[in-house]
């Protein structure tokens, strides 16, 4: 009973987690926020308002889960997490037919997250905020976006043009064919992002861990699950072993997290989901969950040892980050999304969950997940890429799915007066500089209302010899917002005749006030 | 009616019967080349301009499948005037549709992101309400294109739309534009390309006649209601547009254009793709030899 229930609710938030991911899409039409789960991840929300030194209201959501487990114990992990259901999913596939009597991955492994946990907490004190790369819902939420969707609508748009190719109930294939793009299933420009293997592999590394123990992760690796863990130690339920027990040992084998402790009548409170299992195994139903303090063995896994330990190698972690080579040049390329805070105030609160990049990927595709573009601190951090696609004039959506302010919601008004950077043009290779020929595309797309690009009209020796008028482009500046459509249409292959720099951009100083600033 | 008798009758009947034998143009006054209807609501002013032309019934038949082919290019507002109006383009599927067209298809490749075009542009809308089918571009349908009696471009990948549908009505906005100093019905056909257009755009005079060779719309609407006149074909500030409120209508498509040359004070006669294709018999380049109404709505 309890684990159908628990299986429903699972499933439910799941299918909730797709649809939101889905909604992240122009247009964007939200009856909940999209990025709804990476808001009630309570981990995002501690580590980037501890990183960030700023109270983050959105993540109120986050803050009520953790109330929530002090009571009811780590029943986000079992119920809730989309990532947990998903590797549940993967392991019900692995599972060999007998269970070994004794689960494969040692207790002492446990302390992994724990340890995790504390490092990344002292390296956000200090204001390097790594929590990106651990926290569950921002791991899925990357993973969604760099490798699951980009492959389901590779996969539909396969299909579609195999049934266009048909010939055969074009207006029904048709109609279908505008649903899925309508309905976000599958963009318009088919999504090729950076980095997807990478992000592709850590997320197979995780299900593949089920080899080893069944939510290996969970047990023995997340962060997220370690700190409602440690507000589970007080938790209202019980698990109730009754004197029909026959000491059977299955629900030791059966748990989930390994939680069980030998004489089957104690369970580690820290450890277990709540997922009720060892409930339904039970042959003579002597397992109950009750209301009352638990009476289990509520031991966090962390010396004072390890927690030194621990506090080191964040604070040697952060020592890294923060000595990193400047990277001017990288730097100087990487184009921040209009609305983005400061770089330093950015990587605080940048969680990497890749939601901008996604709702990107619907209109103007510039966004993508960086690798060294702006610097080793800013791994898979959202960049502008012009080349690929270009931030769409009238469009303000990454500011609005942003869970933690990362990047603030903008006003269209004050998105389009928010400079991301600015054009040059390489003389060497754009049409009209190089081979005295008239091209003009970029003019042609700059969105401005009074055109960043102009030209001189002047007469010039063609290549042939012959003298011809031709019309020579160059960028005012003053003008440029940096959008990058410019760089995208340039018909010229390879290296464009025109490209941005950061040059100019405009920051946000500080979130909440009004006003743009430059840096 | 006692004075009507068997005699008339079969009279009357032997003279209605033979109607139709007569030569068109000894019942009907011939149309005129070239309409232009002023001051009125669009819809109203697109439907007497093609009126005056001889009515949509010249140019679809019934059963025939029309492709529609308005400027929808830009993620901008109607009142903006980088896309075709709205009200007009639903007005023609209308008109399409009366004269018994089987199917009015409305699609355009983008230069923005796509849907945001279909959508912010209001085409999509107002054309679906109107009957239309709007259709966004599958890649797949791009097909190459033999262009003979081109200059410099010899074929080019063309949607298959445009190759299937019985008849093309061109219906582009008049804007300013830098490359061709003002974009009309030559420019819009672009919107059926597929390849890399950027690569277009050198020699593009030449180019986009090669390109009007292969595509040959049989109605040419002008949407002039609002123009652009500053910082095209992209605009957005109101301050560029100017409140025409007319539209232009005509079979001759280089006769159209001429025409709509004059609301940017250009003459006609020294752009330079308007020479070339009149110099391949595209048309008509010389306005005093085309035969234009005009229909004033206003008072």
């Amino acid at each position: 009973m309890m684990i159908t229930l628990r299986r429903i609710s699972q499933l439910l938030f799941l299918s909730l987690f797709v649809l939101l991911f889905f909604q992240a899409r122009f247009p964007y039409e939200a009856w909940l926020p999209a990025d709804l789960f990476l808001r009630a991840s309570p981990l995002v929300a501690l580590t980037v308002m501890i990183a960030s030194r700023a109270f983050i209201a959105s993540t109120i959501l986050a803050l009520i889960v953790l109330a929530l487990t002090i009571p009811l114990g780590r029943f986000f992990c079992g119920w809730v997490c989309p990532l947990g259901t998903i590797i549940d999913g993967s392991d019900h596939l692995i599972r060999r037919k007998r269970r070994p009597a004794r689960q494969r991955d040692p207790l002492t492994w446990r302390s992994w997250k724990f340890f995790l946990l504390a490092a990344l907490l002292v390296a956000a004190l200090f204001s390097t905020q790594f929590i990106w790369f651990f926290d569950p819902i921002a791991l899925l939420t990357r993973t969604f976006t760099t490798v699951l969707h980009p492959a389901f609508s590779f996969l539909l748009g396969g299909l579609f043009n195999a049934a266009f190719g048909l010939h055969l109930f074009e207006d029904q294939v048709y109609s279908l064919y505008d649903a899925a793009q309508a309905g976000g299933l599958m963009p318009v420009q088919q999504p090729r992002l950076y980095e997807n293997m990478a992000i592709a592999l850590i997320f197979a590394a995780i299900l593949g861990l089920g080899m080893v123990s069944r939510r290996f992760w969970c047990r023995n690796l997340c962060p997220l699950g370690a700190l409602l863990g440690i507000f589970s130690k007080y938790r209202l339920t019980r698990r109730h072993v009754s004197a029909a027990c026959t000491k059977c040992s299955i629900c030791q084998r059966e748990c989930k997290m390994n939680a069980i402790e030998d004489d089957y009548s104690i369970n580690n409170t820290v450890e277990c989901i709540e997922c009720a299992e060892c409930v339904s195994v039970c042959k003579p139903r002597a397992v109950s969950y009750t209301i009352g303090r638990s009476r289990g063995e509520n031991r966090i896994d962390l010396s004072r040892r390890r927690l030194l330990q621990a506090s080191a190698a964040g604070a040697a972690g952060l020592m890294l980050f923060k000595t990193a080579a400047a990277g001017r040049i990288r730097k100087g390329q990487a184009l921040r999304p209009p609305g983005a805070l400061t770089e330093p105030q950015f990587l605080d609160r940048c969680i990497r969950c890749q939601e901008c990049v996604k709702i990107c990927a619907t209109t103007g595709a510039c966004l993508q997940p960086a690798l060294t573009e702006a610097g080793i601190e800013g791994l898979w951090s959202p960049v502008s890429v012009p080349r690929e696609g270009y931030c769409e004039y009238s469009c303000n959506l990454c500011g609005q799915v942003c869970p933690t302010g990362a990047i603030q919601p903008l006003t269209l008004a004050q998105k389009q007066k928010s400079r991301m950077g600015t054009a040059y043009f390489d003389k060497t290779r754009c049409i009209p500089w190089y081979r005295q020929e008239d091209c003009l595309v970029c003019e042609e797309h700059c969105p401005l209302p009074d055109k960043a690009i102009k030209f001189d009209i002047r007469e010039a020796r063609g290549p042939d010899g012959s003298m011809r008028t031709v019309k020579f482009p160059y960028v005012v500046e003053d003008l440029c917002i940096g959008c990058g459509i410019c760089e995208n249409k340039c018909p010229v292959v390879g290296a464009p005749g025109i490209f941005l720099t950061a040059a100019r951009e405009i920051r946000l100083a500080e979130p909440g006030k009004s006003g743009l600033k430059g840096t | 009616m006692a004075d009507f008798t068997r005699r008339d009758f079969i009279r009357i009947g032997a003279a209605l019967a033979a109607l139709p034998m007569l030569p068109e143009g000894l019942l009907a006054v011939p149309n005129p080349d070239l309409a232009v209807a002023r001051n009125g609501a669009p819809g109203l002013l697109v439907r007497k301009a093609v009126e005056a032309i001889g009515g949509m019934g010249r140019f679809v038949k019934k059963g025939q499948t029309v492709l529609l082919k308005p400027n929808m290019g830009w993620d901008r507002l109607p009142e903006q005037a980088a896309n075709t109006n709205p009200e007009a383009v639903a007005e023609v599927v209308r008109m399409c549709l009366e004269a018994g067209a089987s199917r009015v298809r409305v699609l355009d490749r983008t230069c923005n992101e796509p849907r945001r075009c279909y959508m912010r542009s209001g085409i999509e809308k107002a054309a679906k309400a109107a009957g239309a089918e709007v259709r966004h571009i599958v890649d797949s349908r791009f097909q190459d294109l033999a262009i003979s009696g081109g200059e410099l471009l010899t074929s080019w990948p063309v949607y298959r739309d445009a190759l299937e549908s019985d008849v093309i009505i061109n219906m582009p906005i008049a804007k300013h534009h830098n490359i061709s100093g003002v974009t009309l019905s030559f420019k819009n056909l672009m919107g059926l390309l597929g390849g890399d257009r950027g690569a277009l755009h050198n020699h593009f005079m030449t180019k986009i006649v090669d390109i009007n060779m292969a595509i040959r719309p049989s109605l040419t609407i002008i949407d002039a209601w609002r123009i652009m006149l500053r910082n095209g074909p992209t605009g957005g500030s109101l301050a560029d547009v100017a409140e025409k409120q007319l539209f232009i209508a005509s079979a001759d498509r280089v006769a159209a254009d001429a025409w709509a040359m004059g609301l940017f004070n250009i003459d006609p006669n020294t752009v330079e793709y308007l020479r070339i294709a009149a110099k391949r018999g595209l048309g008509q380049l010389d306005l005093k030899r085309v035969k234009i109404q005009e229909i004033n709505l206003g008072v």
